[in-house]
C-alpha cells in the first residue's frame, strides 16, 4: 500500500530558519501515509515542535515544499488555512487552552467553528470528555485544573471534531504512566479508525516496544527513520 | 455561517465588558445627538425661510379713503405688471380678523380697538422663476407713486439673508455630519480594538482550531452594528423629548404656532439611524482587518 498511495503528509527539503543563527528544520524530507501512526523523537530543541507547527501553518517554511491531502502549503491563500486546521487535531505542546473557560467551552470551540448545531454538540463533547476521564469536571475553569487534567482537555479539543490527522505534540508530557497509557490507547483508537497520526514525544518508552515507525530529528535533521 | 453562536459571543463579549460597551454607546449618542439637533434647526430654518417666503412679497398698503370701487381696477393693474403672480386684496376688516387670530391668547390687547383702524392691502406674490430682488424694487417704486397707494413694504430681503443662513447651515450640517460619523466610528472601533486586544488569546486558539476570518469578526461586527444603532435611536429620542418638551412650554403662543415648526421626518430619522449603524460596523471591520492581519 506504501508507495502507492499518495502520501497524506510530504515535505520535500524543507528547512525553516527562525533567525540567522537558528536553523531549526534541515532540508528535511518525509512521506507520511494515511492511517499511519508516527512517533516523531528527539532531544528537546531537535525541531519537532517546529515540524508539526509548519504542517498546521502556524510557521511558513524557509525553503521547500510541504504538501498535505495532495495539497500544495505554499499555495494556500489565507481564506484556506481554516479548512486545512479543520482536518488537523493539533495537541499542542502548551496546550493553548482558555484558562477562564470551563472544560466544556475549551473542547466546544472546535465544533463551535464548524458550525455544530447545540444539541449535537453538547453530546459529542460530553462524550469526549468523559473519554479522556474529566466527566466530572466538565464546567470547571481550566485554570481550576491539574497540568496533567488541563492536557487531557487539550487532547479533548484535538479529537473531538474527529479530524483525518491529529498531530500530538509531547500529549504524555505532564500524565503519569497510567494516564500516559490512557493517551496512547486513546491514540491508538483512533488510529484504528482511520486518523493518520503524529506523535512527537521524547519519552522513548512510549514506543521501544511497538512496531511502530519511528523518526529520531537531530539538530533539524533527521537521523533515523 | 453559524450566526446562533456568533450571537451569542456578541452578548457574552457585550456583558463581560458592559461598561465600556455603554461608554461607547454613549459616544455614539451625544454625536448623534449633535447633529440631530443641526438637522433639527436647518430643517426648521428652510420651513420658516419657505413659510415667509410665501406670505411676505410686497404689500401695498392703500389710503385709508379709497373707496371700495377703486380696489378692482387697482387690481387690474396691479396684475398686468410682469412677474406678478398672484394678488390678494386684504380690507381693513379682514386684517383685524389676522390680528385676532395672531393673539388669540392674548385678546385683551385688541379690546378697544376700532376694527378698522388698519389700512386695506394687496399682498402681491412675486413669480418666484422670475424673481430677482431689483425687480422687487422696482415693482415697489412705481406702485408707490400712485395716488391711492399709502405705503409699500417689501420684506422679501430678510427672507433671502435667512435663507442664504439657512443655506450655510445646511452646507455646515453635512460636514458636521461627515466630521461626526468619522468620530463616532472611530471610537467605536477603538472600543472594539481594545475588546480584541484583550482576547488575544481566545482570537489566536479560534484560528488554530479552524474559525474562519467571518467567524471571528461577527461577534464584533455585532457588537459594533448593535452600539450605532443603539446609540442613534437612543440621541432621535431623546432629541424628541427635548423637543416636545420645548414645545409645551413654550409652543402654545401664537407667534411659536406661526413658525410651523416640526420635528425630524421619518426619512431623515431612518437614515440617521441605519448610517450611524453602518458606519460604526465598518469601522469596526477595517479596525479589525487591520488589527487582526486579515
Ligand atoms: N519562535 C521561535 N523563534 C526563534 N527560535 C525558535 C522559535 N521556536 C523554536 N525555536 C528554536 O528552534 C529550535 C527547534 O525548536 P523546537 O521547539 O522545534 O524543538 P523541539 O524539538 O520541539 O524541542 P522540545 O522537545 O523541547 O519541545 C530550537 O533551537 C528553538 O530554540
Ligand atoms: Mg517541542
Amino acid at each position: 500500500m506504501i508507495g502507492t498511495e499518495q502520501p497524506i503528509i510530504e515535505l520535500k527539503k524543507v528547512s525553516k530558519r527562525y533567525a540567522r543563527d537558528i536553523l531549526a528544520l534541515d532540508e528535511v524530507d518525509l512521506k507520511i501515509s494515511k492511517g499511519e501512526f508516527v512517533f516523531l523523537t528527539g532531544p528537546s530543541g531537535a525541531g519537532k515542535s517546529t515540524l508539526l507547527k509548519l504542517l498546521y501553518l502556524a510557521e511558513r517554511p524557509t525553503s521547500g515544499s510541504i504538501n498535505i491531502e495532495g495539497l500544495d502549503l505554499s499555495g494556500l491563500s489565507r481564506s484556506q488555512i481554516p479548512q486545512l486546521r479543520r482536518k488537523i487535531g493539533v495537541i499542542f505542546q502548551d496546550f493553548k487552552l482558555l484558562h477562564n473557560r470551563s472544560v466544556f467551552e475549551n473542547v466546544a470551540l472546535s465544533l463551535e467553528v464548524l458550525g455544530f448545531k447545540r444539541e449535537q454538540l453538547t453530546k459529542r463533547v460530553k462524550q469526549v470528555i468523559e473519554g479522556v476521564g474529566l466527566g466530572d469536571k466538565l464546567y470547571r475553569k481550566v485554570i481550576q485544573l491539574s497540568g496533567g487534567e488541563q492536557q487531557r482537555v487539550a487532547i479533548a479539543r484535538a479529537v473531538v471534531n474527529r479530524p483525518p490527522i491529529i498531530l500530538a505534540d509531547e500529549p504524555t508530557g505532564n500524565l503519569d504512566r497510567k494516564r500516559t497509557r490512557e493517551v496512547v490507547a486513546l491514540m491508538d483508537e483512533l488510529n484504528a479508525r482511520g486518523a493518520t497520526i503524529v506523535f512527537a514525544t521524547h519519552d522513548e518508552t512510549l514506543f521501544r516496544n511497538t512496531h511502530r515507525r519511528v523518526i529520531l530529528l537531530e539538530n533539524g535533521k533527521i537521523k533515523e527513520d | 455561517m453559524p450566526f446562533g453562536i456568533i450571537l451569542k459571543r456578541a452578548f457574552r463579549d457585550i456583558r463581560q465588558n458592559l461598561v465600556t460597551h455603554l461608554m461607547t454607546t454613549l459616544v455614539v449618542v451625544l454625536t448623534c445627538l449633535i447633529f440631530v439637533f443641526f438637522n433639527l434647526f436647518s430643517i426648521n430654518l428652510q420651513r420658516i425661510a419657505d413659510h415667509f417666503g410665501k406670505e411676505l412679497a410686497i404689500i401695498v398698503y392703500l389710503k385709508k379713503d379709497v373707496s371700495q370701487e377703486k380696489v378692482p381696477v387697482l387690481y387690474q393693474k396691479i396684475v398686468s405688471i410682469k412677474g406678478i403672480k398672484e394678488v390678494k386684496f386684504v380690507s381693513s376688516e379682514d386684517a383685524f380678523k389676522r390680528l385676532e387670530r395672531y393673539f388669540s391668547n392674548e385678546r385683551e390687547i385688541l379690546a378697544g380697538v376700532d376694527p378698522t383702524f388698519l389700512p386695506p392691502a394687496f399682498e402681491i406674490q412675486i413669480d418666484k422663476a422670475l424673481y430677482n430682488p431689483n425687480r422687487v424694487k422696482e415693482i415697489a417704486k412705481e406702485i408707490s407713486k400712485w395716488n391711492e397707494v399709502d405705503k409699500v413694504q417689501y420684506g422679501k430681503e430678510w427672507v433671502d439673508r435667512l435663507e442664504n443662513f439657512s443655506k450655510m447651515v445646511r452646507t455646515a450640517l453635512i460636514f458636521c455630519a461627515a466630521l461626526l460619523l468619522v468620530t463616532a466610528a472611530f471610537v467605536v472601533s477603538n472600543t472594539i480594538k481594545l475588546t480584541v486586544y484583550a482576547r488575544q488569546d481566545e482570537i489566536e486558539i479560534m484560528r488554530l482550531v479552524g474559525a474562519t476570518n467571518g467567524f471571528i469578526m461577527g461577534p464584533y461586527l455585532v457588537a459594533s452594528l448593535l452600539q450605532g444603532l443603539l446609540g442613534s435611536g437612543a440621541a432621535v429620542v431623546l432629541a424628541f423629548l427635548a423637543y416636545s418638551y420645548l414645545i409645551k412650554a413654550f409652543g402654545n403662543s401664537s407667534f411659536w404656532e406661526s413658525l410651523h415648526l416640526q420635528f425630524l421626518p421619518a426619512e431623515n430619522i431612518i437614515s440617521i439611524v441605519v448610517v450611524s449603524g453602518l458606519f460604526c460596523t465598518l469601522g469596526t471591520a477595517m479596525a479589525l482587518r487591520r488589527f487582526l492581519k486579515l
